[in-house]
């Protein structure tokens, strides 16, 4: 299953970028597990795309030209893969750590995907920022009898 | 995203109704309180669906100026995701956390 | 009634030292999470719902329990300061605690319970105030006693064990492995008394086991091996060929090589903890590698220097042979040339390599072989640092699917020569990568020229190309 779809750089669809992560999510984890969805699961992308999408809106340069985000949504039987597609100039991603004891006010951002997702990766392709967040779903196992 | 300020035993309780993103945090940021900036303030976040680190960072924002000023700010009735994002980013740890409002502003007016 | 654990990162701040990879809450105790104890204990004393509260991260607990539906009960989470005592843990859980009756589990503590008894009553009757109390926490209740109802706290036939160090740890695990008939529920399928199997355990023929064990899931246990007595294996373990464990614990996750005697021990990963001291001794196997780091420009300027070289040496002495032998190989049928293409992780990209096969069957065919001649075309994709001189194979892709080798870390250099044929292993399986990936965490350019040395060596003496 892949999906897109494509957003102004704006932040008034911020939310609705991440209620469509939370959707995408939902549906994908009740066609794993037709019983019950997993709302960590689904969670983790409402946040993690909520917190790429306002990252490339933030440090989009500004210009005439209106510009867009890309999401995309990528799924197999065992993992669902979000990227968040921008056409900003590149930037270094580095692992970030936080030093909450001096109470900042930003850069929890790239920190929480992090923490979140299960894999996440960067990459500068024809003009393009992709990020490309992939969290792998679990099923949920009981005690042994 | 809905803010609105009402006072419980004394103490300013700011109700946030709707969601803190990148959007609305900027509200939040320079939502005026009429409590007096040394005065603690009790954050009822019972209404708040969703929060991401632009929230986050406009409550450590007000938290910060508060305790410059002598005040406090304590955090009241967060659901579970609201939770989960303070857990992740350990902010918890900045904040006293209570899940009923009244006993938020009581603690409050102990302190 | 419900239920308040509460639990501060300054009562476990030993546990994470000691066993860094678990959440202290969800150290396994004979395969149970400590977690679970305390939840099954709440629920046998009639608490409806439990609430964890730590000023610790309780992610990994709140994963594991997620909200109690697998116990039929509501468990919740909440966080609070280190410097909050009990009343303002309480005050803080306002909502949760209402006006219900409290039981309060404050500290790392174990508390020994019996399944088969109803707590139920008791726990109503008793008034509030602290029931039980050790050096690590204690159990108290909080609200009054159900109308028309009275016990007394001598009536309590509980006991507790604060969990301080590893040694109690270690001790209280033999202590709840030693029951024949367990008073706690515990994991596994349990047909006899002392033994409790875990599903996918693979028991291999001339094993043995001794009771009284308890062995999680996916579990292999090879030949030769003695478990027991007094063992517990966890999870996904292997416990190879002629090892024997004995009143050990061997934690999730560890694999236990051949001919080793563990007793008396804690094995976690690869760390083994003697319980009485608390001592620990890390074991590092080079071949099993965590990661590959990326290597500096200049190693890389040197090695491909020092490959270069080799190349150029070996052209210069298969020269003259290679234009002597290879059309008379070629005119009699025995060298055939084929155009491949390779995935090279050096740029990432596919290459079409010109490689050629060798019957050795002859005397020309044979000192073709033993020279190394078929590997001549690609000395020179050294010198244009397409591929190395010695590395990993390459991996012919119109044959099979490269994803896995797209995956594969990128300190792996395809080479003319592998580090499998130097070190005589079979080319392709597990053991050559195995060797791969050792020499791209290990290897230096001096040692490619040993390696090279090895591999044109073990070359004379093979009797057809691969």
């Amino acid at each position: 299953m892949t999906t897109m779809m494509t957003l102004p750089a704006d932040i008034r669809y911020v939310r609705l970028a991440s209620l469509a992560a939370l959707k995408i999510a939902e549906i994908f984890t009740e066609c794993i597990n037709s019983k019950t969805g997993n709302e960590d699961f689904c969670h983790a992308f409402e946040l993690a795309v909520s917190e790429a999408f306002t990252n490339s809106v933030l440090h989009a340069e500004p210009c005439e030209i209106e510009k867009t985000i890309t999401i995309s949504y990528c799924s197999n039987s065992h993992n669902l893969t979000t990227t968040v597609s921008d056409t900003n100039p590149p930037f270094a991603i580095v692992t970030p750590s936080l030093n909450i004891s001096s109470y900042p006010e930003q850069g929890y951002g790239l920190f929480m995907i992090h923490q979140l997702m299960d894999t996440v990766s960067y990459t500068r392709e024809d003009g393009f920022n992709r990020i490309s967040m992939t969290k792998q779903y679990h099923m949920k196992e009981g005690n042994n009898p | 995203m809905i803010i609105s300020e009402k006072l419980c035993n004394d103490i300013t309780v700011i109700s946030i109704k709707g969601t803190i993103d990148a959007k609305t945090a900027p509200e939040l940021k320079k939502f005026d309180s009429a409590s007096a900036a040394d005065s603690p303030v009790v954050i009822d976040l019972s209404d708040v669906d969703f929060l991401d680190s632009s929230g986050l960072g406009a409550l450590v924002g007000i938290a910060r100026i508060k305790r410059d000023h002598g005040g406090n700010v304590t955090l009241a009735c967060m659901n579970n995701k609201v939770r989960k994002v303070f857990e992740i980013t350990q902010v918890y740890k900045l904040f006293d956390i209570y899940d009923d409002v009244e006993a938020a502003t009581l603690n409050a007016v102990k302190k | 009634m419900k239920a308040l654990i509460i639990i501060k990162e300054q009562d476990y701040t030993w546990i994470r030292e000691v066993l860094p990879h678990v959440h202290p809450l969800l150290v396994p105790i004979c395969n149970k999470p400590f977690a679970e104890f305390l939840i099954d204990f709440s629920i046998l004393a009639g608490c409806e719902a439990i609430r964890f509260v730590s000023d610790g991260p309780l992610s990994d607990v709140e994963h594991y329990c997620n909200d109690g539906g697998r116990w039929g009960t509501a468990v919740s989470y909440s966080s609070i300061q280190s410097t909050d005592e009990l009343q303002q843990v309480i005050n803080k859980n306002q909502r949760y605690c209402s006006d219900e009756k409290i039981i309060v589990i404050s500290g790392l503590i174990f508390i020994h319970y019996n399944k088969q008894k109803d707590y139920k009553k008791l726990f109503a009757a008793l008034p509030e105030g602290e029931i039980l109390s050790c050096n690590c926490g204690s159990l108290s209740l909080s609200g009054a006693p159900l109308e028309g109802q009275k016990a007394i706290v001598s009536d309590v036939a509980l006991s507790l064990t604060g969990l301080d160090s590893i040694n109690v740890y270690y001790r209280l695990s033999m202590e709840v492995l030693g029951y024949a008939s367990s008073p706690y529920v515990l994991p596994g399928y349990s047909n006899e008394a002392y033994v409790s199997i875990g599903s996918n355990v693979i028991i291999t023929k001339g094993a043995e086991i001794i009771k009284p064990v308890i062995i999680g899931n996916n579990v292999q246990i090879l030949s030769g091996s003695v478990i027991g007595p007094d063992a517990v294996i966890g999870n996904n373990v292997i416990v190879d060929r002629d090892s024997t464990v004995s009143a050990s614990i061997v934690m999730d996750n560890t694999y236990i090589g051949e001919h080793l005697a563990v007793t008396n021990r804690i094995a976690t990963e690869n760390i083994l903890i003697e319980p009485e001291s608390g001592a620990s001794m890390a074991m590092e196997d080079p071949h099993l590698l965590t990661g590959i780091k990326k290597i500096r420009s200049a190693e890389t300027i040197i090695q491909s220097l020092v490959h270069g070289l080799m190349a150029l040496i070996l052209i210069s002495l298969q020269l003259i042979p290679f234009l002597l032998l290879s059309p008379i190989l070629t005119l009699q049928g025995k060298w055939k040339w084929y155009n491949n293409t390779s995935y090279t992780t050096i740029s990432g990209k596919n290459l079409t390599l010109t490689t050629a096969t060798l019957e050795r069957n002859g005397l020309i065919s044979t000192l073709a072989g033993a020279l190394s001649l078929d590997r001549f075309p690609l000395l020179f994709r050294v010198l244009s640092g397409q591929l190395s001189i010695i590395g990993g194979g390459t991996v012919v892709t119109n044959s099979n699917p490269v994803t896995d080798l797209r995956s594969a870390p990128s300190r792996i250099r395809a080479g003319v020569f592998s580090y499998a044929e130097a070190e005589d292993w079979p080319l392709t399986g597990g053991d050559s990568a195995i060797v791969e990936r050792y020499y791209a965490v290990h290897g230096n350019p001096f040692q490619d020229i040993i390696m090279t040395v090895k591999a044109l060596f073990n070359r004379i003496l093979e009797k057809n190309t691969p």
